[in-house]
């Protein structure tokens, strides 16, 4: 009975586990035989010479290819960083003001939020450099309008990698805040009846219901926005091109250049590697920390 | 007659007819390029005359962005199915062919490109004396000065020193107008680097000698101190240097809009300058590199471009994209016994490399803003092509920007920028 259920259990989870082995896994798995490789993108796998460490001495090594790498993995985790920070709270503030039954225009809000979600990137790029242009964009003109003097933007390594990080939050935003409200639907509305006839005040019933309640759907949008902004590859691709000085060569980008236009495959895996290994940390001490909350 | 009849007349005529179109045009062949959409009309109209010609040839023109380009060769050049001709900078030549993604031009078109263009560029085209791709544009930098501005701050004449040049560039500058008296560039390797090795080679230095980087040279120095001293004096402002990828941008925009005074670029920006400025184009002028302190006479930095086929692509597609350069590269192609090539790329402001091509537009090439790049090509120096070159040409980009934002001196950038070099020249030498 036992070994029926086995095999039909088996033949039932194969179709998926062969498409998950041969399309996520095998990739994966090359990419990290790849890592210890000298290789040529141009070459067939056969090419392939085994160089131990020496790739990830490299990546990390003083020279130009350490210096550019470990610029990029910090543009990288300031990038995610900033804009995890950003999104959450602003998503849970609209997702409340949305969410509100008596704030009126609360639907057509939430469809303005949402729409900035499906905009293509190439054209949020095409209007964000625009918009950012230090003499004629409409950005700095508005400032000149209450005195405030014409920020450099893009054109200056200090502010480049936030600008585009305000450009990500901006078309990001929308999309969490529908995860927020997701996330306030399972709220039930008793607790907040009974905080009320307790005394509670809108504060304190944010703080003692609402976001204890809502840290399980913010641990999934922190896990979302930390993945996506690790991928962050269109808008430095389009506008910056990693400028000025590196300062938003990001890694997806930086692999690409390494391992695509340079054909240096070898050190581009060993790039890859490295930052699956710091997403892979970084989600788990996410899950930890969440979890250590949970048995608190 | 029946209707029957009809049918079976029509489909007779259809079937008679079909082989000389339908079933002639048996070979496609793709051109990747970056050109604009203007210019790539151009193109197109070419290849519809060559199919003229040549019924079983079908020519499809695809562009990208400069900065895709290297990207989509690599990624799609390795397949069949990638474009068969690709349209090159010279120093992508050399990694493209030990990858074995280019292939070598047919015997008959390199003695036709050898006898025919100036050995300098054939020379640039080949690898380890194997011609790859037919040449077709030269470019080399110049001085490019706004003259309204110039009569403005009452400079009489362009710079010819570098001392002049500092002068002029610090009586351009005017802060409160948002105006700079030099305008360098940056997010973009090569238009960092090449107006900075222009000056280098303008000063008796080089980049690279006999294969290895010689940025460590007292003409180097100079060099890098040039650029240190026009930032501190805030000669050139690098907020307003910042390029895009499609090599536009706020450098661009603040030269059209009189906003910097000079700027050292290359030939091909006539068409970016005269879109941008109209009728004040009128006010550019062209004068070639000033001379640094250790320098003899004016130099400038020349990088050439070339079509090359794909390696990996059929027989015979190989073969009608070699007809197909071969012919639109010839003088029988264009207008008075120039190619259709040279007239695609005079539209742009573009040098054309081939000797017939230069005496047949030489009308054009004789205007005041073209005749400044045309006089300096005589004592222009290529820029290195070596293995590693474009990964050399990057990091000295990241330098050289440092240096423009005050992240490190002169004397670090120099040493930093030696030392990457050597690095990396050594690594691509392997």
């Amino acid at each position: 009975m036992t070994r029926t259920y086995r095999a039909s259990a088996g033949i039932m989870l194969a179709p998926a586990v062969t498409l998950i082995g041969v399309f996520i896994l095998l990739p994966m798995l090359l990419t990290v035989w790849l890592s210890f490789q000298d290789w040529s993108t141009q070459t067939p796998f056969a090419n392939a010479s085994f160089v131990g460490l020496d790739n990830f001495r490299e990546i990390f090594g003083p020279t130009s290819v350490g210096r550019d790498f470990k610029g990029a993995l910090v543009n990288t985790a300031l990038y995610t960083a900033l804009s995890v920070i950003l999104i959450l709270p602003l998503s849970v503030a609209f997702g409340l003001m949305v969410y509100q039954r008596d704030v009126a225009g609360g639907t057509a809000l939430r469809t303005v939020l949402f729409s900035t979600y499906m905009v293509p990137m190439i054209a949020v790029a095409l209007v964000w450099s625009k918009l950012y242009s230090p003499s004629e964009g409409p950005l700095n003109q508005m400032l000149g309008l209450v005195g405030i003097g014409p920020q450099p933007w893009l054109s200056s390594p200090r502010s480049a990698l936030v600008s585009i990080v305000f450009l990500n939050v901006w078309q990001q935003v929308g999309y969490f805040t529908v995860l927020a409200i997701a996330g306030l639907t399972q709220i039930p509305g008793s607790l907040y009846e009974a905080a009320k006839l307790d005394g509670a005040s809108r504060r304190e019933q944010f703080r003692f219901i609402t976001l204890p309640l809502l840290r399980r759907t913010l641990l999934f949008s922190a896990v979302i926005g930390i993945i996506n902004a690790v991928q962050v590859f269109e808008p430095v691709a389009l506008i910056t091109q990693g400028g000025p000085v590196g300062s938003t060569n990001v890694l997806t980008y930086h692999i690409r250049r390494v391992g695509i236009e340079r054909a240096q495959g070898g050190l581009g895996s060993a790039m890859a590697v490295m930052l699956m290994l710091a997403l892979v940390v970084v989600v788990c001490a996410l899950f930890a920390l969440a979890n250590r909350k949970d048995d608190e | 007659m029946s209707l029957t009849w009809i049918s079976k007349l029509a489909l007779a005529a259809a079937l008679a007819v079909m082989p000389a179109t339908g079933w002639a045009q048996s070979v496609t062949i793709s051109y990747l390029t970056h050109w604009s959409p203007e210019t790539v009309t151009l193109l197109e109209a070419a290849a519809k005359d060559f199919s003229k010609t040549n019924p079983d040839v079908a020519v499809t023109v695809r562009a990208v962005p400069f900065s895709d380009l290297l990207t989509t060769l690599r990624s799609q050049g390795g397949s069949s199915d990638g474009p068969t001709i690709g349209g090159i900078y010279d120093l992508w030549l050399p990694e493209l062919a030990r990858d074995k993604l280019v292939a070598p031009a047919p015997e008959a078109i390199a003695g036709e490109v050898k006898g025919a263009w100036p050995a300098g560029v054939v020379s640039a085209a080949s690898v380890g004396g194997t011609l790859y791709g037919i040449p077709n544009e030269i470019d080399v930098y110049a001085l490019n000065y706004n003259k309204a501005l110039f009569k403005q701050a009452g400079i009489a004449a362009a710079p010819k020193t570098w001392d002049e040049f500092k002068d002029a560039a610090k009586k351009l500058t005017n802060k409160d107008a948002g105006q700079q008296g030099f305008g360098m560039i940056n997010s973009w390797a090569a238009g960092v680097v090449h107006p900075f090795a222009s000056l280098l080679v303008s000063n008796g230095g080089e980049l690279v000698k006999d294969g290895k980087p010689v940025l460590d040279s007292p003409q180097a120095g100079e060099t890098f101190q040039l650029y240190e001293d026009l930032i501190k004096s805030g000669a050139s402002d690098p907020a307003m240097a910042t390029a895009d990828a499609n090599t536009t941008g706020p450098f661009l925009d603040n030269f059209v809009s009189g906003k910097t005074g000079m700027i050292i670029m290359a030939n091909w920006w006539e068409s970016a300058l005269k879109t941008g400025m109209g009728d004040k184009f009128a006010d550019i002028a062209t004068a070639p590199i000033p001379v640094g302190p250790s320098g003899d006479k004016p130099h400038s930095i020349s990088y050439s471009w070339m079509t090359v086929v794909n390696a990996n692509a059929g027989a015979a597609e190989q073969k009608a994209a070699w007809d197909f350069l071969a012919w639109l590269n010839s003088p029988k192609s264009g207008k008075n016994g120039a190619s259709a090539m040279s007239d695609i790329l005079m539209s742009m402001g573009i040098l054309p490399s081939r000797s017939s091509d230069i005496e047949a537009h030489k009308d054009k090439l004789g205007s005041e803003f073209l005749s400044g790049y045309v006089s300096v090509l005589a004592d222009a120096r290529p820029f290195p092509v070596v293995p590693g070159g474009q990964e050399f040409s990057e990091s000295l980009q990241q330098t050289l920007e440092a240096l423009q934002y005050g992240q490190v001196s002169a004397k670090d950038a120099q040493k930093n920028a030696q030392a990457d070099a050597v690095s990396i020249l050594e690594r691509a030498a392997k």
